[in-house]
C-alpha cells in the first residue's frame, strides 16, 4: 500500500506539470498584465508602469516567464508576489486559510451526516410502493419519499446565494442581526471565550443550510441510487434469506456496498475549499478564499490566480489519492495492482 | 493668511448669528459647519469597507479602500470646508501667499503629535512632500500635482514650523494641490530610504505590519485588523482636534469598518444596525426612504455633492472610420445629437429621480461654476435634432430606417462603449439607443467591464463612450481631463504631445481647442484668483457652445445612517458629515 501510494505521488509530479502550463496558458491568454490598469491614472507615468513591469519579468516572453515562475516554486518554495498588496501570496493565504477550511470541513461534514441516512432512508422507501396491501406505515413512507424527492429536486435547483439571499431576507424581516459574516461586529476581533462560540454559532447556521443544502441534495440522490442498485443485489437477498437480522443487513451489507460511489466523490470536493463558494461567500460576506481568489482575477494579480489554481488543483489530486486509499480501506474488493 | 482667515472668520460669523456660537468658534479648530450640534463623548462608530485594505502604506498604494482607512489615521495640510469648498487650515494653521501668487509660506500648527507621542514638525512634511509624495518611484506619488508644465514645486523648510512653497512661474491652485498630500511621519518611514529604494519602501507598512508602528496625526489610530472582516481604529490619545465647545474630537471612541464586499450585504448590514452608514445608490434609495417613513430607525438624506461624477458622452475624434471621425470633430453634428439626449428621462428612470443637470467641467455648486452656462444645455427635441441631422446632408438615402453618409454613403452607425456592470450606464446607454434610433441614427450597445472602460477608450479603440470623471473645487486639478492634449481627454487623442509633459500638437486642435488649450495655460500660471476666475469662465461658455463631450446628469449625493447618530446632515444642500465629529445621541 505504502509503495502504491508513493507511486501514486510521483505520478502527480508530470500531472501537476502540465496543470502548471494550463493555469499559466490561461492566465496569459487575459489581455495585458496587472500594472495596465495604472496606465489611465494620471499619477502613474508611463516609464513606471514598464519599470514595475520589468521588475517582474512581465516585460520578457510567456515561455521565460512561465519557467521563472516554476523555478521560482521549486528552488526558492516561492509561489510569486501579489502586485496589488504589495506582499508575498504565500502569506496572504495563510492568512484566509483557516476560516476556509474550517467551513469547507464544516459544511462537508454536515451534508454526509443529513445526505447519507437521507439517501438511505429514501432509497428504503422504495419497498413500500411495491407492497401490493399498503399499510399505513407505508403512506407514512411513500409520503416521506415524496417529501424528501420534493425537497431534493428543489434544493438542488436553487442555487447556493439565491438560498443565501432568501435567508438574509427572511432574518431582516423578523429583526435579527445575524445577516452575515462569522461573527457580530464586535466579537470579529475579540478573544475567544463562550459568548463568542455562541455567536458564531448563531452566525454559522445561515451558511451551513445556504452553501450545505446543495450538497446534502446531491449526495443524498447519489446515495439513494447507489443503495437501489445494491439492495437488490442476490447477495443482499441471500443475507436476508439466511435469517440475519435487518439492521445487519442493511448496515453490514448493503450500505457499506453502497456509500464506495460517495467516497470517490468526497475525494473530488477537497478542491472545493478554494473556488466552491465564491458567490455564497460574497453574499454572506464570509471570509473564505473565494472571493479573493475572484478579486486577483478580476484584477489580473496573477501570481494570486496561479497560485490559487495549482492549489485547487493539488488538492483535487491529493483528495483523489486519499478516496482511493479510503476505497481500499473499506472495500477489499479494491487492490492495488 | 490674513486674507484667507479673515473670510473664515467671515463665513463662521454669516454661519453662526449667535454670539456665543462665534465666540466658541475661537476654541474649535475644525471647520464650524461639521457641526450641527455640540456631540458627546464615547461609542463605536461602524462602517463599511468594500474590500480589505491593500496596504497601510499610503503612496505605495493605488486602492480607496486603504485610502478610507488611512483618511483617518493622517491629516493633510490644508482641507476643504464641507459646506463652502473653501480651504480649511488642517495642519497648517496659516498661510500667506506673496503678492506674485509664486510663494506660500505655511505656518504649522504647534503642539501636534504623533500617535506613539514624538512631535510633528516640518520635518515630517518635508519628508513626506519630496520623499514621498515627488518620488516618481511610489505607485501612489503625486508628483503630476506639484508640476506647472516640466517644472515642479519646490519646497523648503524655514524652520521648525514653516513651510515655504515656491513655484517656477505663478500657479493658482498651489494651496488646493496640497489638499490631496497626507502627512507621513519621518520618524517611522525614513529609514525606509523611498528616495533610493522605493520598492524596499513599498513594501513597508504592508497589512501585516504592526499596527502600533503606523502612527498618525489624525483623529484615529489603528488598533486592529482581522483578515477579510474587520478594520478597527481607536481614538488618537494626541488627537489635536477640537469642536466650537473646546471638547476633545473625536467623539466616538472606536472606528470600525466591516469588510463587506457585496453591496446588498452592506444594506443588509445597515437594516440590521450593524453599520451606522451605509453608501447608497440612487436606485436603493426610493426603497430604503419608504422603510424610514415607515418607522425604521434610520434616515435616509439626498444633497447636491460637488466630486459627484458626472456622465459624458464623448465621440472619438480619431474615430478609424473615416466617415464617423468626420462627422465626430464636427460640432454641428454633436450639436444635432445632443437634441436627442433625453435628460430628464435619464434622471428619473435611471436615477431615480437623483440626478441633477451637470455643468460643463465645473460642479453647478462650485463656486468657479459659470452661472451663464446653466441654460445651455439643449432641451430634448426629436425633431430639432431630425432637422438638423437633414440640413447636414445625413439623410437616408436608402431606405432602411437609418442615415447614410452624405453622396449615399453607409449608414451613420457607430458602437457605444460603456461599463456593463455599472448601475446606471447600461440604462442611460439604452435610453440613448433608442432616441438615436428615431432620429436615424444607429447606435450598437458595447458593454464590457467597468475598469476596462477608460483604457479601451485611451486606447482610441471606440466609436462613442459613456464615462464619467469627478468633479474638482479648482480646475485647475480637472486639467487632464478637459484641456485638449491633456492625457485623460480621450476623445482627441491626435492632439496629445508624444512624451507625456510636452507641448500638445497645436496644429491639430480645432479653433476652439487652441483658445481652451490656452485659457487653461494662463490660468495655471497666474495667482490671480479674479483673473482664473474670468478665464475659467471663458472655457465653460467655449465648452457649452462646442461641446466636445456631451454632458448627460450629475448624480446627487445619497446617504443613509442610524437615527441614533448626531452630525449627520444636510445643510445647502450638501450632506455633511465626518468621522471624527459624529456622535451617539
Amino acid at each position: 500500500m505504502l509503495s502504491y501510494a508513493l507511486r501514486r505521488l510521483l505520478g502527480m509530479i508530470p500531472t501537476l506539470l502540465i496543470i502548471s502550463v494550463v493555469c499559466f496558458a490561461v492566465i496569459k491568454l487575459q489581455p495585458g498584465s496587472f500594472f495596465d490598469q495604472y496606465r489611465d491614472d494620471p499619477r502613474v507615468t508611463k516609464a513606471q508602469i514598464d519599470a514595475y513591469n520589468h521588475r517582474y519579468a512581465l516585460d520578457q516572453p510567456n515561455v521565460v516567464q512561465y519557467f521563472i515562475w516554476l523555478r521560482n516554486i521549486l528552488f526558492h518554495g516561492d509561489l510569486g508576489y501579489s502586485f496589488a498588496n504589495d506582499r508575498p501570496v504565500t502569506s496572504m493565504i495563510g492568512e484566509r486559510l483557516g476560516w476556509t477550511v474550517f467551513l469547507s470541513v464544516l459544511t462537508l461534514l454536515v451534508s454526509w451526516l443529513l445526505a447519507v441516512p437521507l439517501g438511505i432512508y429514501t432509497a428504503l422507501g422504495q419497498a413500500a410502493f411495491s407492497n401490493p396491501r399498503k399499510t399505513l406505515g407505508d403512506r407514512v413512507a411513500i409520503g416521506a419519499n415524496y417529501l424528501m424527492n420534493f425537497f431534493g429536486y428543489i434544493s438542488m435547483a436553487i442555487p447556493d446565494f439565491l438560498v443565501a439571499l432568501l435567508l438574509v431576507g427572511w432574518l431582516l424581516a423578523h429583526h435579527k442581526t445575524n445577516v452575515g459574516g462569522l461573527f457580530s461586529p464586535e466579537f470579529i476581533d475579540a478573544p475567544w471565550s463562550w459568548a463568542k462560540v455562541k455567536d458564531l454559532l448563531s452566525h454559522l447556521w445561515v451558511p451551513m443550510i445556504a452553501i450545505g443544502l446543495e450538497g446534502v441534495a446531491g449526495l443524498m440522490r447519489q446515495m439513494r441510487a447507489s443503495m437501489l442498485d445494491v439492495i437488490n443485489q442476490d447477495y443482499v437477498r441471500t443475507a436476508r434469506a439466511k435469517g440475519l437480522a435487518p439492521r445487519t443487513v442493511l448496515w453490514r451489507h448493503a450500505v457499506r456496498n453502497a456509500v464506495n460511489p460517495l467516497i470517490s466523490l468526497a475525494g473530488l470536493s477537497l478542491p472545493s475549499l478554494i473556488s466552491g463558494t465564491i458567490v455564497a461567500s460574497i453574499v454572506l460576506n464570509l471570509p473564505t478564499i473565494g472571493p479573493f481568489l475572484y478579486d486577483s482575477l478580476i484584477n489580473k494579480d496573477q501570481f494570486v490566480s496561479m497560485a490559487l489554481l495549482m492549489f485547487s488543483a493539488l488538492l483535487l489530486l491529493l483528495g483523489n489519492l486519499l478516496a482511493d486509499l479510503a476505497l481500499a480501506s473499506v472495500d477489499p474488493r479494491v487492490r492495488f495492482e | 493668511m490674513q486674507r484667507t482667515s479673515l473670510f473664515l472668520t467671515l463665513t463662521a460669523l454669516l454661519a453662526a448669528p449667535a454670539t456665543a456660537q462665534a465666540q466658541a468658534q475661537t476654541k474649535g479648530n475644525v471647520p464650524a459647519s461639521l457641526f450641527q450640534s455640540i456631540g458627546k463623548k464615547g461609542g463605536t462608530l461602524t462602517l463599511s469597507l468594500v474590500s480589505s485594505p491593500q496596504s497601510f502604506n499610503y503612496f505605495a498604494v493605488l486602492d480607496n479602500n486603504s485610502y478610507t482607512v488611512l483618511n483617518n489615521v493622517f491629516d493633510r495640510l490644508i482641507t476643504l470646508d464641507p459646506l463652502t469648498n473653501k480651504l480649511y487650515p488642517d495642519l497648517a494653521e496659516s498661510w500667506s501667499m506673496t503678492p506674485d501668487g509664486r510663494t506660500a509660506t505655511l505656518k504649522l500648527r504647534k503642539g501636534v503629535k504623533w500617535s506613539d507621542g514624538q512631535t510633528f514638525d516640518a520635518d515630517d512634511v518635508m519628508f513626506t512632500l519630496d520623499d514621498l509624495a515627488s518620488n516618481t518611484g511610489l505607485k501612489a506619488n503625486q508628483s503630476a500635482l506639484f508640476k506647472i508644465g516640466k517644472e515642479p514645486l519646490k519646497f523648503t523648510k524655514v524652520d521648525q514650523y514653516t513651510v515655504k512653497v515656491t513655484a517656477p512661474k505663478p500657479y493658482g491652485a498651489m494651496l488646493q494641490v496640497l489638499t490631496f498630500v497626507p502627512i507621513l511621519p519621518q520618524h517611522k518611514l525614513a529609514k525606509y530610504n523611498p528616495v533610493k529604494d522605493p520598492d524596499a519602501f513599498s513594501k513597508a507598512w504592508t497589512t501585516n505590519t504592526p499596527l502600533t508602528d503606523i502612527v498618525g496625526t489624525g483623529p484615529y489610530v489603528l488598533s486592529k485588523y482581522t483578515v477579510d472582516q474587520k478594520v478597527a481604529l481607536v481614538r488618537n490619545p494626541y488627537s489635536w482636534r477640537r469642536d466650537p465647545a473646546g471638547n476633545v474630537l473625536p467623539y466616538m471612541d472606536k472606528l470600525e469598518y466591516l469588510i463587506i464586499k457585496s453591496p446588498d450585504a452592506q444594506i443588509a448590514s445597515f437594516r440590521a444596525g450593524q453599520l451606522d452608514s451605509a453608501p447608497i445608490s440612487g436606485s436603493q434609495f426610493p426603497d430604503l426612504k419608504r422603510q424610514e417613513l415607515g418607522g425604521a430607525k434610520f434616515r435616509v438624506i439626498r444633497g447636491v455633492g460637488l466630486n459627484n461624477p458626472p456622465v459624458h458622452l464623448a465621440f472619438n475624434q480619431d474615430a478609424k472610420d473615416a466617415n464617423l471621425k468626420k462627422a465626430f470633430s464636427d460640432v454641428k453634428f454633436r450639436q444635432a445629437l445632443e437634441y436627442a439626449v433625453n435628460r430628464p428621462r435619464i434622471v428619473d428612470t435611471v436615477f431615480n429621480g437623483l440626478a441633477s443637470n451637470p455643468g460643463f467641467g465645473v460642479a453647478p455648486v462650485s463656486e468657479w461654476f459659470n452661472p451663464l452656462t446653466k441654460t445651455m444645455l439643449s432641451e430634448f427635441d426629436l425633431k430639432k435634432a431630425a432637422t438638423r441631422l437633414d440640413a447636414l446632408g445625413y439623410r437616408d438615402t436608402n431606405g432602411d430606417g437609418v442615415r447614410n453618409f452624405s453622396g449615399g454613403g453607409p449608414n451613420v452607425e457607430f458602437s457605444l462603449l460603456h461599463a456593463a456592470d455599472s448601475s446606471i450606464m447600461p440604462g442611460i446607454a439604452t435610453i440613448i439607443q433608442s432616441d438615436f434610433g428615431k432620429v436615424g441614427i444607429k447606435v450598437n450597445l458595447q458593454g464590457v467591464t467597468g475598469s476596462t472602460v477608460l483604457p479601451t477608450a485611451m486606447a482610441g479603440n471606440f466609436e462613442a463612450a459613456l464615462n464619467s470623471f469627478g468633479d474638482q473645487p479648482d480646475p485647475q486639478l480637472r486639467k487632464d481631463i478637459w484641456q485638449p492634449g491633456g492625457a485623460l481627454n480621450y476623445w482627441h487623442r491626435a492632439v496629445q504631445p508624444a512624451h507625456e509633459g510636452d507641448t500638445p500638437n497645436l496644429s491639430a486642435m480645432q479653433p476652439y481647442e487652441k483658445q481652451i488649450y490656452t485659457l487653461f495655460a494662463q490660468a495655471e500660471a497666474s495667482g490671480d484668483q479674479k483673473k482664473r476666475k474670468q478665464w475659467y469662465d471663458q472655457w465653460q461658455l467655449l465648452f457649452a457652445r462646442n461641446i466636445p463631450v456631451i454632458m448627460i446628469a450629475k448624480p446627487d449625493s445619497v446617504a443613509a445612517f442610524q437615527a441614533r447618530i448626531g452630525n449627520f446632515y444636510v445643510k445647502d444642500n450638501a450632506v455633511i458629515t465626518s468621522n471624527y465629529t459624529m456622535y451617539e445621541k
